[in-house]
């Protein structure tokens, strides 16, 4: 993901690239002088466990308004959806391993 | 308790930021798990009965803009209108849009908001009104520290947030005589400053968590703050 952020090292609007595990921020990055903004590793790995039961108590509901909202397109998207989550797990960890690392 | 107030809530989110067709504006970024304009109009709402919601926008964003309303605002009445190269432009435009409503008495004060200001509060909101509507004018300001600035006037000094509120029919006039005289303000307050120096404005003690998103450890500030909320307001 990309966005235009001030840079607090070159000092300019530039865009950044945005890393995301869950629904947490991973890192950023300048497009123009590549300084790299992250959250510190032990307190993502704690906001990101503490988080996953909340995102996993709400998913129902969220679910539900989707379905609500366009009932076909949620029928349509849920296979892909169920089967694809392992792998967008796996992606949240790897990333969050990554900034460990 | 809901306010009664017959207000406008004016979202800017107009700024102009798009790369190979999508946007990069900051406002369409997710914070906790929802954008971060779809929080600031949430948040402006939730405490009005009867407001106009009103979200400005770069044309170029309207897809995004109509998207992320469906998903993330079902309930909300949001009406969308376009954006100019200024926030001045912005804030002038919007207001010719409610113009018509102004003018019939429909809205009585209108509050201009930051887009990139997720954590404004929905009490905040409704204090902003209130004490526009008393006194005329009111914005959200939060101490400056001596160690930010060293003089001797820093009690008279403090930093300016937004949501700002104001009398509707007189900010009205404020931006209809600045477009006149090609005055470009630098915020809500700058404009009615100019055009309606007898009116008093409130300085209402805002938060500092009421952060405007602009450097990238500013997501990590306002994810933290709403983590403390517990994903509320």
């Amino acid at each position: 993901m990309e966005a235009e952020l001030n840079c607090a090292h070159c000092h300019q609007e530039t865009l950044h690239e945005l890393v995301y595990a869950g629904r947490l921020l991973v890192s950023t990055t300048c497009s123009l002088c590549n300084t790299r903004v992250e959250h510190e590793t032990n307190d993502l790995w704690d906001i990101y466990l503490k988080d996953l039961p909340h995102r996993i108590a709400t998913k129902p509901i969220r679910m539900w308004r989707s379905f609500r909202r366009s009932p076909s397109k949620s029928f349509w998207a849920l296979p892909r959806a169920t089967f694809g989550k392992p792998f967008k797990m796996f992606k949240e960890y790897r990333n969050l391993k990554k900034k460990s690392e | 308790m809901k306010s009664g107030i017959k207000a406008a809530l004016v979202v800017l989110a107009a700024g102009s930021a798009t790369r190979f067709g999508h946007s990069t504006n900051k406002v369409w970024l997710p914070l906790s798990g929802r954008r971060i304009i779809s929080r600031s109009l949430i948040n402006a709402a939730k405490n009005f009965k009867q407001a106009r919601i009103i979200l400005v926008i770069n044309p170029d964003d309207e897809v995004i803009a109509l998207e992320t309303i469906k998903r993330e605002m079902a309930g909300l009445k949001i009406e969308i209108v376009y954006g100019g190269a200024t926030r001045h432009e912005s804030e002038h435009n919007a207001l010719e849009y409610l113009a018509p409503a102004i003018n019939s008495g429909e809205v009585e004060v209108v509050l201009i908001h930051d887009g990139a200001r997720p954590l404004a509060t929905p009490a905040l909101f409704v204090e902003i009104a209130d004490a526009a509507h008393l006194h005329g004018g009111a914005i959200p300001t939060i101490a400056v520290s001596p160690r930010e600035m060293d003089m001797a006037r820093n009690d008279t000094v403090v930093r300016v947030q937004t949501p700002q509120g104001f009398i509707a029919s007189q900010l009205l006039q404020a931006y209809t005589k600045a477009a006149t005289d090609g005055f470009i303000g630098t915020d809500t307050a700058a404009c009615m400053e100019k055009y309606f120096p007898e009116v008093k404005t409130v300085a209402i003690t805002a938060d500092a968590s009421n952060v405007k998103i602009t450097y990238p450890q500013d997501l990590a500030i306002a994810e933290h703050v709403l983590a403390k909320r517990g994903y509320k307001d």
